[in-house]
Formats: structure tokens, C-alpha cells, sequence
């Protein structure tokens, strides 16, 4: 009514939504990292101590005996996860690579050139987020086997080729746009060639860019399961999601090993992923919050 | 008609003819994308096309494609009129609507309590992130553990406030455990909410909270009227991908149950993978693949208007 209780009014109302907005932060925070530190916390227990009933919150007797077995070389299990863990790194990375090199000349073209028929192209690259993995499996199964391609692993790089590829080039088409074109015809006029032109001056530029789409081309080739599980089926060509269920099924239910190959297959990516936060999240929101 | 148009290159010509011209004046131009067209239509377009095909025909159980038989739509009416269709559509529903709603709040909530500057902000939100990241094959296999019928912590923490006797079996209980797979998908999935959303956030103009404050707009009217009518695309689009990756939800539910007990959390996703690959009938699971294409495009071209739009708007 006055105004002294209409101006302390509005400080006191914002400081309970801030309040409210930090309970509420560590409330998703605890949803968030709870399930992980439960993951962490089996994996350094022994097998017997995992299957207590009422659980032991703290491993009473903490041991790092399932790292070493995964990681050991020697052991047979050790050497089965290592090859997983090799392929995984393999096949994301050649898929990363790839990516980068079919995207950035894609994205350029999209960005620069005015070719008829260009517009439709784009939405047809971008609509490829729309395709439901599991649809495509039957005719690329079949095709994998005409190209006798299944049960090699060239067959998930090119098929996660084309998860990465539609993103790649929107966010790279963005980042050609907004990279004067003075720049290039400085070049030229220098006698640089348009090729030259654009490996010198625009590639340089657009880094960030790349390397914001080879973060999330890796990430999403490192995690796929479906194509990996239909793909593949001899035991030494398979990546780490699917050889996880191996471990799952024939070793009867060692929860510690399991959550420690979890944990092992999650470290990079988060790693990757905390260093280089700021590309990925600008991988995944470019676009869709274009002012 | 061409003359009426305001294409400046084009004046007289018929549209085809311009079309062709100016085709064959860009071709290097297409040699930038041949690369990427190439795998997509390896991958995409063929797929599509060998889908919708192979939804017509009886195809052998030992996948020798030359003897399968044209069967019309005989596969469509052994989809739509299977007993357990019902169940797993509306399996599918629930699993979507929900997934997407509280994916959706609690990211809307996480990035509005993060649009504001304190310290450790950063810190949050990678942590926050996390979930998003790692693979969802191990977080199935997290949350399995964490939902095991007799060592899992959810019973035992049941137990400790007194909510029930003991290990509570979850998984295996045809009322609990479609309930169950939501909150492993609104877990591993919130976090994309939230991402979309506070990068929404950031685009709303200060001044324009600054006005409304000066008007004696509170912080609900503030929220409602100010922000976000400015996030009403970014929701659309994130609303939509959502929708998309849930219907295409497979991992969760593939490695947490298989679709059981019972068919209580089968989705269409692994019905069409159980049709292909558990009883190898492709045929018919091609024709499953192509109702669940058909959704997949509806909501593939609002989600192009939504994002196309702007785009045109900005470069044309």
C-alpha cells in the first residue's frame, strides 16, 4: 500500500526464490551424482561385500582389486576388456576424424555458395536427428552384409558417421557465416586460390567449431550401443557398450567388476567432456537458440 | 509470372531452364558436399527407401532376401492387429509424455536457478551434465544395480525410514517398473533440458526485465510474461528432440529389462528390435519401422519449421 512495503516487497520476494533455486540445485544435484558415487563406491568393494544386506554405505574394506584385474594385460578377462577398450578408442576416433574432414567442406559450401537445391539439402541433413536408430538397423544390417562389411568395424564408423554429420554441419555452417567474406577475397586478391583461401584463412578461424563437433562426434560414437550390439558379434571386434554385457552375462554378476568397467568406460568421456565443456554445450545448443 | 518475381538474375527465363543454368554454372560447388551427401544417402536415404520396400514382403526367417515373398499390406495388419500392440503403444505414450514432462521441468528449474551469477555456477553445471554424458549403457547398468532385488540401495534405504520391510523387487513387478525406467531416462535426459534452456536464458534482453521491474512486475509475472514468451522456440525445439530421443529410447529399457516382465515396459523400439532380430522377422518388423517413421516425420517437420523460421528470417 505505502510505498516503503512496495520497495522491500520485491528484495524480500527475490531472496525466497533464490533461496528456493539452491535448495532445489542441491536437490538435482544429489539425483544427479548419487547414482555415480554409488558406482564408485561398489567398485572398490569386494565381491563379498557388495552382496550385504543391509549394504555396507562405506566399503569397510576398500580395494582396487577390480581395476587392476581390468586393466592387467595377463589376466584373461583383463585382456578381453583391454581389446574393448582399444576398439571403442578406435572406431570413435576414426569416426571423429572422418567427420571433420566430410563436415567442414559441407558446412563452407552450405554457408558461401548459392547452388540451387541448397536449402533443401540442408533440411534434409539436419532432419537425420528425426531417424529412430533401431528403424534403420533391418536395411543397413542387410546392406552391412551385401558390402561384407558386418562383423568389421569400418561398418559403425560409417554408420556413426552420419549422427555426428548433421550437427557438424549446422554449427560449422554457423560459425562460415559469421566469418567475413572480406577475409577470403583479401586472400585472393593476395593469389591465393578459393581452396587455398579457405584452408588458410576460414579453417583457422572456424576451429572452435571443429572443435566443438569432433567432441560430440566422439562422445556419441563412444556410448552407441544398438548398431555396435547388431553389428558385431565376434568377441574381438566388439567396443565397450556391448562387450560390458558379455562381462554381464558370463561372468555371473560380479556387480564390483561390472560398475568398475562402468566407471573405466565413463572416465574419458567425462573427461573430455569437463575440460572441453564449453565447446560441447555450444555443440548442442547452437541452433536451436540462434538470436 | 517471372517477370513478377523479384529474382534479379532471372529476368524472362523459364524457371526450369534457370534452375538447370545455374546447376551447371555451381557444379565444383556440389563437389564440397558430395561427401556428405554420399554417406547420408548410403546410410539415410537407402535405409529409407529398402524400409518402406521390405514393409511389403514375407521375408524368410535365414535372411535370403531373394526369396521373400509380396505380401501387401499383410504385415501392416499383423502389426496393428497383434494383441500386445495396445499395450505397448501405450507403454510408448507413457514412457514419452513423461520422460519429456519432468525432463523438461527439472531442466526448466535447473536453468533458471542457474541463470544467475554465484560462485562455483560453473562447477554445478558440469556435475549437472554428467548424467547427460556417460553412456547409457552403463548408467543402465548403474541404476540396475542400484534397483537389484536384494542388494540394491533403493530397498535398503526403504528399509531405514521405515517405508518398507526389506529389498523391494522393482524391476520385477509389472506396476513399478515402466515407473522406474522414467526416472533412469529423466535422469540421463534432464540434463539436455537444462543446457537448451539456460542457453534460451541467456538471450533474453536485461533492459527488458529491468522495464518490467520498474513497472512492479514481480518475479512469476516476470517469468511469465518476459521470459518466456523469449524461450517459446528454444522450448519447441528442445520439446521436439526430446519427444524424438525418447520414442527412440532403446538402451534403457533393452539392458534394464529387455521389455519385461510380462511385455510391462515393452515400447515400440523394442518390439521392432525383438521382431527383427529376436524372431528375425524383418518383414514384419519393417512395416513397425514404417508407422513409427511415419510419427517420427510429423514431428520431423515442425521441428524444421521450428528451427528453419528463424534461419530464413536471418539470411535470406
Amino acid at each position: 500500500m505505502s510505498n516503503a512495503t512496495a520497495a522491500a516487497a520485491p528484495r524480500r520476494r527475490s531472496d525466497g526464490w533464490r533461496w528456493t533455486g539452491r535448495v532445489y540445485l542441491v536437490v538435482l544435484l544429489a539425483f544427479a551424482i548419487l547414482p555415480m558415487l554409488w558406482m564408485v563406491l561398489t567398485s572398490i568393494k569386494t565381491q563379498f561385500a557388495a552382496l550385504q544386506y543391509p549394504p555396507e554405505w562405506w566399503p569397510s574394506n576398500p580395494t582396487i582389486s577390480q581395476y587392476t584385474t581390468l586393466l592387467d594385460p595377463t589376466s584373461d578377462v583383463g585382456r578381453e576388456f583391454l581389446t574393448y577398450l582399444w576398439n571403442s578408442v578406435w572406431v570413435s576416433t576414426i569416426t571423429t576424424i572422418l567427420g571433420v574432414i566430410v563436415a567442414v567442406p559441407a558446412a563452407y559450401a552450405f554457408s558461401r555458395f548459392r547452388f540451387p537445391g541448397r536449402r533443401w539439402l540442408f533440411y534434409a541433413v539436419l532432419l537425420r536427428n528425426m531417424f529412430p536408430a533401431v528403424v534403420f538397423l533391418i536395411p543397413l544390417f542387410i546392406m552391412m552384409r551385401w558390402l561384407h562389411l558386418v562383423n568389421t568395424q569400418w561398418s559403425l564408423v560409417l554408420t556413426y558417421l552420419t549422427f555426428g554429420l548433421p550437427l557438424s554441419i549446422w554449427l560449422l555452417k554457423g560459425f562460415y557465416d559469421n566469418i567475413p567474406v572480406q577475409l577470403e577475397q583479401a586472400a585472393r586478391i593476395d593469389g591465393a586460390t578459393r581452396f587455398k583461401a579457405f584452408i588458410l584463412v576460414v579453417m583457422p578461424l572456424s576451429s572452435p567449431g571443429i572443435i566443438a563437433t569432433a567432441i560430440y562426434s566422439f562422445i556419441v560414437s563412444w556410448n552407441e550401443y544398438v548398431y555396435a550390439l547388431t553389428f558385431l558379434n565376434d568377441q574381438s571386434k566388439l567396443t565397450l557398450p556391448v562387450g560390458l554385457q558379455r562381462f554381464f552375462t558370463e561372468y555371473t554378476t560380479n556387480w564390483p567388476g561390472l560398475m568398475a568397467a562402468s566407471f573405466i568406460m565413463s572416465v574419458p568421456v567425462v573427461v573430455m567432456f569437463l575440460v572441453l565443456q564449453k565447446y560441447f554445450v555450444k555443440a548442442l545448443t547452437e541452433g536451436a537458440v540462434k538470436s | 509470372m517471372a517477370i513478377a518475381t523479384s529474382q534479379p538474375q532471372a529476368p524472362g527465363l523459364p524457371r526450369r531452364a534457370n534452375v538447370v543454368r545455374r546447376m551447371v554454372l555451381h557444379w565444383a560447388d556440389y563437389l564440397y558436399i558430395l561427401p556428405a551427401l554420399a554417406v547420408m544417402l548410403l546410410v539415410i536415404g537407402y535405409p529409407v527407401y529398402y524400409t518402406i520396400y521390405l514393409s511389403f514382403f514375407r521375408t524368410p526367417p535365414d535372411l535370403s532376401m531373394d526369396q521373400k515373398i509380396f505380401n501387401g499390406g499383410a504385415n501392416y495388419a499383423v502389426v496393428l492387429k497383434s494383441s500386445s500392440f495396445r499395450d505397448v503403444t501405450i507403454n510408448t505414450l507413457i514412457w514419452t509424455v513423461f520422460s519429456t514432462v519432468f525432463s523438461f521441468v527439472l531442466g526448466l528449474g535447473a536453468a533458471l536457478a542457474l541463470n544467475r551469477e554465484f560462485v562455483g555456477r560453473g562447477i554445478v553445471r558440469g556435475l549437472l551434465l554428467i548424467p547427460y554424458v556417460i553412456s547409457a549403457v552403463a548408467a543402465s547398468y548403474v541404476w540396475r544395480w542400484i534397483y537389484h532385488s536384494d542388494y540394491g540401495v533403493i530397498g535398503a534405504l526403504g528399509a531405514q525410514l521405515n517405508l518398507s520391510h526389506g529389498p523391494v523387487n522393482i524391476l520385477d513387478n509389472t506396476h513399478t517398473v515402466l515407473g522406474a525406467l522414467i526416472v533412469v531416462n529423466v535422469w540421463k535426459e534432464f540434463p539436455f533440458a537444462m543446457i537448451m534452456m539456460l542457453a534460451g536464458l541467456q538471450t533474453v534482453p536485461d533492459q527488458l526485465h529491468r522495464a518490467a521491474m520498474v513497472d512492479g512486475a514481480g518475479t512469476w509475472d516476470r517469468f511469465w510474461h518476459v521470459t518466456m514468451p523469449h524461450l517459446k522456440g528454444v522450448t519447441l525445439v528442445t520439446v521436439l528432440l526430446m519427444i524424438v530421443s525418447n520414442l527412440n529410447g532403446f538402451t534403457i529399457p533393452w539392458i534394464m529389462t529387455g521389455g519385461g516382465p510380462a511385455g510391462a515396459s515393452d515400447l515400440w523400439i523394442t518390439q521392432v528390435y525383438q521382431l527383427a532380430f529376436g524372431r528375425i522377422a524383418f518383414g514384419t518388423a519393417s512395416a513397425y519401422s514404417v508407422i513409427l517413421f511415419i510419427i517420427m516425420m510429423v514431428l520431423g517437420y515442425f521441428y524444421v519449421r521450428a528451427l528453419g523460421g528463424k534461419d530464413d528470417e536471418a539470411s535470406e
